[in-house]
C-alpha cells in the first residue's frame, strides 16, 4: 500500500480584516495577489512526494474571496501532479458574502467536495461587530446555493462567547442550519489574541465579554444540543454527524503526514514539522521556512496531545515504543482513579467533562 | 611631639540619610586620600547593595594624611553600619575610636539614630562633635537643630561647624575640628600587644582579615598572636594600613588603626570585639564588651527550583565567610523541600542577605515569613526555644509561650503622636513614655514584642507619619505572652511553610486574611481546594478556589502543532516554578504574599 498524505493550500487574502482575527491573512492589492498565485504554482511544481493524496484543504484567509479560477487552477495543478485517492475529501474555505452560486458551482466542477462556511453567527449586529463582511441572510443563502451547486458535505463555524449571547441564540441558529443540512459544525470559542483590534477594546473597557465561567456554560449547552441532534463531538472544536467527521483534521490530529502550501502553511513530513514563512517576501523568496526534527520526545508529546483532545485517544503501546510508560507515572494513575481519562483496549480516551480543561491534564501527562 | 599624639581615631554617626558617607568622601577628597578620578559616589560602600540602598553594612576604615599649622597628622576615619540591626558592630566601631562626629541634618533634627548612636558614643566615652549638614537645603534651620542637640542629646553644639557636605561647604572646619577636639591617643608602646578586632573581611588568598585598632603594643609580621575569646593562636603574615585600598606596612603601634592577616581560614574565629594579643608576651586583660551577637530575626530560605539545594548551600557557605553573625541550618519543609533555616541580626540583615543570594548567585529563592525565636515551656517541665512556627509542639502539650520583647525609641512631629500611639496599641506595645523635646519633635516609648516590629511595622510607621518618624529598639527579654500557632490547610492537608504565631487576639484576624490572600493568589485547579486556617484541630476561616473550568482551547489551525506544543510546554515549565502541597499546587509568590498582608482586610 502506498502511503498517505493530506495538502494544505494557504490563501491568504481577505476582503476586510476581523476584529478578532490574527492568522495569516491580508486585504491585498491585484498585483501581490497574481505574484502569490504565481509563487503557490512554482512551490508545488516544485515539491514531490510518492503516494496518495487522501485531503486536500484550501484554507485561509478566504478562498473565495479571489478569482474562482485562481483556485481551481490551483487544484488541477494538484491533481496533475500527484495521486488522489478516489474518495479524497476536498474542502474550500468560504466567506457567505463571496460565495456566490456561480463560485461554488466552478468549485464543484473542478472536484472539490467539501465546504466550509464561516458564518460564525446568525446574528447581524454581532457580524458587524466582530468585522465580518457578511450578514445573516447571505449565510443562509450561501449553504442553499452550496447545495444548489452540488455538495453534500457542507461545514459551518460558529463563534462562541460574544457579547451578550445566550445559549437559546446559539440553539436557534444552529437548527437554522441543521434544518438546512449542514453535516458539520465547528465551534471555536472566541480568543482575545494580542495584536487585534479585540484586544485593546478588551483592555481599554470598551467591551464586555461574558466570563469564562459563562461561556463554558454556554459551551457544553451548545454541545449537549448539537448531541442532541446527532452531532458528536469528535475533537474539542468540532461536531459532526456520522460519515461527515473531517478527514483532514483528523490526519493532523493523528499525526499523519501532510505538505502545507503558501504563507505561513505548515507541513509534516519524514520527521520534519516546517513552517513556510508569514511574510510575502520572505515567502516568495522562499527564506525564513522554519524546520523541526520531531525526536521521540516531542513525538510522544504530540501523540498525547492531539489524541485527548479528540475522541479517538492515542495508543499506549504506541508512546510506549516511543520509550514512554505512561502508566508508571503518578499523574496517569491518578487521573485514571479520579476517572479524568480513561484506559480501554489499549488507548486512552478523556473523560468529556474535562475536555474544556485538556491543556492542564495533558500537561501534567506529558514526559 | 610624640608619636601618637599627630593621630585622630574617629568615626562619624548618624542617623540614616543624613550624610555620613558624603561627608567621608569629603574628607578623604580634600585630605587627598584618593585622587579625584578615582573617586566615585560614597566610596566607602563598597557592596553595590550599600549604594543602592544608601545604607553602610559592611566598615571600611581609612587613613588619611592631613597638615595643619605645618604639622602632619595621621586621620583613621572609622566608618560605622548606620542601622540598628547592627548596633553591636556599631559599639565595637566606637570603642575603636577617640572622638565621634554627630551628624545632624539641618532641616530634619535630631532622630531616632541620632540619639542611639550618640548615646553609644558617650557609653564609650568619646568626645563628641556635632556637625549641622544639609545647609545648602532651602529648609534648613542650623540655629534651632543646634538647639535640639543640646536639649535632647545634651551636649555643646553652639560652635558646631554648619556645612554642606554635598556640595563641599565648610569641609575644613571639619578636619580642623577633628585635630583640635578629638583626643590623640594615649596607649603604651611598650606593654604587652592588645589590639580590638572591629571588623572582619574574607579575602579569597589572604583569608579573614581582621580590621584592627591596636591600642597597646605594636604588631609586626611573623608575629605569634593570641585571640583571646576564641582561644586561637595564629602566625601573622601581613600587616597594614587602609588607604582606603589595603597597603601593606613594616608594623602596627598603639593608637594604630589597620589589619593584619595571618592565614585564618574560618573567620568566626576572629568575632567582632575580641581581643588580639601576643602569644609569647600577653595581656591579662582582655579588653571589655566582647559580646557574641545572637540572631534574632528567622527565616526559611529554599530554591525556587528544588534540584538548586547545593547551590543555595554554597551562596549561604561563602557569603557566612564574610559575614560572622549569619547563622543557617539545615532544614526540610513538606512544603518547600530542602532548604536552610537562617537566623539574622534582624530584617534588615536579613533582607540584605536575601537580595544578594539572588544578585550575587543568581538564584531564585523563596523565603518563609519571618519569625522570632520563642522560649516554649511545655507540661511536661521541658523548655525549648523555636523559631520555626512548625516545629511548635502541640497546644496541649504547652504551658506557657515566652516572646522576645524590645524597649523601642520613636522620634515624631507632635501631630503624629495620635497615629503612632495607634500603631503601638495595634502592635500589643505597652506605653512607657512620651516626652516633648522642643515645639517639633515628641519622644515616643513604648516596649513592643519583637515579633509585632519584623513585620510591617516599619512600612505602617512610615505610612502612618509621612515619613517624619524615626524609630530605634533595643532587644529587652523575654515575656510571657498567650500566643497561638495558626496553621494553614490546603485541600485538607497542613502546609508547614505557611504557618505563623500569632497573638490569640489577633489569631482569628491574620488567619482570615491569609486565606483571603490566598484564595487570590492559587489558581483555579482541576477540583476545588478548601483553604483553611486552623488553631490546633479548631478551624477559624475558610475560603474556597472553586474548579477550573476552561483553559485555552486554541484551535490547531492548518495543521500548525508545533505552535499547539510549544504553548503546552511553556505551560508544564510554568508547572515548575509551582510548589505541590499535597494534591494542590500553588505558586511560589503565596509564600511571599502572607509576608504583606494587612490586619485589617
Amino acid at each position: 500500500m502506498k502511503t498517505k498524505f493530506s495538502i494544505y493550500v494557504h490563501i491568504p487574502f481577505c476582503e476586510s480584516k476581523c476584529i478578532y482575527c490574527d492568522f495569516a491573512s491580508f486585504v491585498c492589492a491585484k498585483e501581490i495577489k497574481e505574484k502569490y498565485f504565481k509563487a503557490l504554482k512554482n512551490e508545488i511544481n516544485d515539491f514531490s512526494k510518492e503516494g496518495v493524496v487522501s485531503s486536500i484543504y484550501f484554507g485561509g484567509g478566504t478562498p473565495s474571496c479571489v478569482n474562482a479560477k485562481k483556485i481551481t487552477d490551483i487544484l488541477k495543478l494538484i491533481k496533475k501532479k500527484f495521486v488522489i485517492s478516489e474518495n479524497c475529501e476536498i474542502t474550500i474555505e468560504c466567506n457567505p458574502n463571496s460565495a456566490s452560486f456561480f463560485k461554488l458551482s466552478a468549485y464543484r466542477r473542478a472536484g472539490f467536495n467539501r465546504v466550509s462556511f464561516g458564518v460564525q453567527s446568525l446574528k447581524n449586529e454581532a457580524l458587524k461587530f466582530l468585522g465580518r463582511a457578511h450578514t445573516a441572510s447571505q449565510a443562509i443563502r450561501a449553504v442553499l446555493n452550496a447545495q444548489k451547486a452540488g455538495f453534500k458535505n457542507i461545514s459551518v463555524d460558529f463563534l462562541i462567547g460574544l457579547q451578550n449571547q445566550k445559549i437559546e441564540d446559539l440553539t436557534d441558529e444552529a437548527l437554522t442550519m441543521i434544518n438546512l443540512n449542514v453535516s458539520h459544525i465547528s465551534a471555536y470559542m472566541l480568543q482575545v489574541e494580542e495584536r487585534t483590534p479585540l484586544y485593546k477594546m478588551v483592555k481599554l473597557n470598551q467591551i464586555k465579554l461574558p466570563k469564562e465561567d459563562d461561556v463554558i456554560g454556554l459551551y457544553n449547552d451548545f454541545s449537549k444540543f448539537l448531541k442532541k441532534h446527532k452531532f458528536e463531538r469528535y475533537e474539542i472544536s468540532n461536531f459532526a454527524k456520522k460519515n461527515f467527521y473531517s478527514k483532514h483534521n483528523i490526519n493532523y490530529w493523528k499525526m499523519g503526514e501532510y505538505a502545507g502550501f503558501g504563507l505561513s502553511a505548515h507541513s509534516f513530513l519524514d520527521g520534519y514539522r516546517i513552517s513556510n514563512s508569514d511574510n510575502f517576501a520572505d515567502y516568495f523568496n522562499g527564506k525564513n521556512r522554519e524546520k523541526e526534527f520531531i525526536d521521540n520526545k516531542k513525538r510522544i508529546e504530540e501523540i498525547i496531545m492531539l489524541g485527548l483532545r479528540c475522541k479517538f485517544g492515542f495508543s499506549l503501546l504506541e508512546i510506549k515504543n516511543l520509550g514512554f510508560d505512561i502508566t508508571k507515572t503518578p499523574s496517569y494513575k491518578n487521573f485514571l482513579n479520579n476517572k479524568i481519562i480513561k484506559e480501554k483496549r489499549g488507548r486512552v480516551y478523556l473523560n468529556q467533562k474535562y475536555i474544556c480543561v485538556s491543556n492542564s491534564i495533558i500537561c501534567e501527562l506529558l514526559p | 611631639m610624640n608619636r601618637q599624639e599627630e593621630i585622630r581615631n574617629f568615626c562619624i554617626i548618624a542617623h540614616i540619610d543624613h550624610g555620613k558617607s558624603t561627608l567621608a568622601d569629603r574628607l578623604m577628597e580634600l585630605t587627598g586620600s584618593v585622587a579625584k578620578r578615582d573617586m566615585q559616589e560614597q566610596l566607602l560602600d563598597s557592596m553595590d547593595l550599600e549604594r543602592e540602598k544608601g545604607i553602610t553594612i559592611k566598615l571600611t576604615p581609612t587613613t588619611m594624611s592631613y597638615n595643619f599649622n605645618g604639622e602632619d597628622y595621621t586621620l583613621n576615619l572609622i566608618d560605622t553600619p548606620g542601622h540598628v540591626d547592627f548596633t553591636y558592630e556599631v559599639s565595637r566601631s566606637l570603642a575603636a575610636c577617640e572622638g565621634a562626629i554627630l551628624i545632624v541634618d539641618a532641616s530634619q533634627g535630631v532622630e531616632a539614630q541620632t540619639l542611639a548612636n550618640a548615646y553609644l558614643a558617650i557609653d564609650n566615652n568619646l568626645e563628641i562633635l556635632p556637625v549641622i549638614n544639609k545647609i545648602d537645603l532651602p529648609s534648613a534651620r542650623p540655629e534651632e537643630v543646634k538647639l535640639e542637640i543640646e536639649d535632647v542629646v545634651g551636649i555643646f553644639a553652639e560652635d558646631a561647624p554648619c556645612i554642606s557636605a554635598k556640595n563641599g561647604t565648610n569641609i575644613d572646619k571639619v578636619l580642623e575640628m577633628i585635630v583640635k577636639r578629638v583626643p590623640c591617643p594615649s596607649g603604651d608602646e611598650n606593654a604587652p600587644l592588645k589590639c580590638l578586632i572591629f571588623d572582619s573581611v574574607y579575602d579569597n588568598f589572604k583569608g579573614a582579615v581582621c580590621v584592627i585598632r591596636v591600642i597597646d603594643g605594636s604588631i609586626k609580621a611573623g608575629d605569634k598572636i593570641f585571640i583571646m575569646q576564641a582561644k586561637k593562636s595564629y602566625e601573622v603574615t601581613e600587616v597594614g594600613i587602609f588607604k582606603p585600598k589595603m597597603e601593606a606596612c613594616e608594623k602596627l603601634m598603639a593608637g594604630d588603626v589597620g589589619y593584619i592577616t595571618a592565614s585564618i581560614k574560618n573567620i568566626s574565629d576572629v568575632r567582632v570585639g575580641d581581643t588580639i594579643t601576643n602569644l609569647n608576651n600577653m595581656t591579662k586583660f582582655p579588653l571589655e564588651g566582647y559580646k557574641e551577637v545572637q540572631p534574632v530575626v528567622f527565616c526559611g530560605i529554599f530554591t525556587a527550583d528544588g534540584a538548586k539545594y547545593n547551590d543555595l548551600k554554597e551562596a549561604l557557605l561563602k557569603l557566612k565567610l564574610n559575614d560572622a553573625s549569619l547563622q543557617f541550618s539545615p532544614e526540610v519543609s513538606q512544603a518547600l523541600g530542602f532548604g536552610f533555616r537562617c537566623g539574622f541580626l534582624g530584617l534588615l540583615h536579613l533582607e540584605i542577605i536575601t537580595e544578594r543570594i539572588e544578585r550575587e548567585f543568581n538564584l531564585d529563592i523563596i523565603t518563609t515569613a519571618p519569625s522570632v525565636s520563642y522560649m516554649i515551656y511545655k507540661t511536661n517541665g521541658d523548655v525549648l526555644e523555636i523559631s520555626n512556627p512548625a516545629n511548635f509542639p502541640t497546644p496541649v502539650e504547652i504551658e506557657k509561650i515566652c516572646e522576645p520583647m524590645v524597649k523601642a525609641s520613636l522620634f515624631t512631629p507632635p501631630e503624629y503622636v495620635g497615629a503612632i500611639m495607634d500603631l503601638c496599641q495595634d502592635k500589643r506595645g505597652v506605653y512607657k513614655n512620651l516626652q516633648y523635646l522642643d515645639k517639633t519633635r515628641v519622644k515616643i516609648d513604648y516596649d513592643l514584642p519583637l515579633g509585632e516590629i519584623i513585620y510591617d511595622f516599619f512600612d505602617k510607621l512610615k505610612s502612618a507619619t509621612k515619613g517624619y518618624a524615626s524609630f530605634d529598639y533595643e532587644l529587652s527579654g523575654f515575656v510571657e505572652s498567650d500566643l497561638v500557632k495558626v496553621d494553614i490547610l490546603l485541600n485538607g492537608e497542613k502546609c508547614d511553610a505557611l504557618s505563623l504565631i500569632a497573638h490569640k487576639e489577633k489569631a482569628y484576624s491574620r488567619g482570615r486574611a491569609i486565606v483571603e490572600k490566598l484564595k487570590k493568589i492559587i489558581p483555579r485547579q482541576l477540583f476545588e481546594v478548601p483553604i483553611q486556617a486552623a488553631i490546633g484541630n479548631k478551624i477559624i476561616a475558610r475560603e474556597t478556589v472553586s474548579a477550573m473550568r476552561k483553559d485555552v482551547l486554541a484551535k490547531c489551525y492548518g495543521g500548525d502543532i508545533t505552535r499547539k506544543r510549544k504553548l503546552l510546554e511553556k505551560q508544564k515549565e510554568g508547572k515548575k516554578r509551582m510548589r505541590q502541597i499535597g494534591s494542590v499546587e500553588i505558586p511560589s509568590e503565596a509564600f511571599l504574599s502572607i509576608l504583606k498582608i494587612d490586619d485589617e482586610n
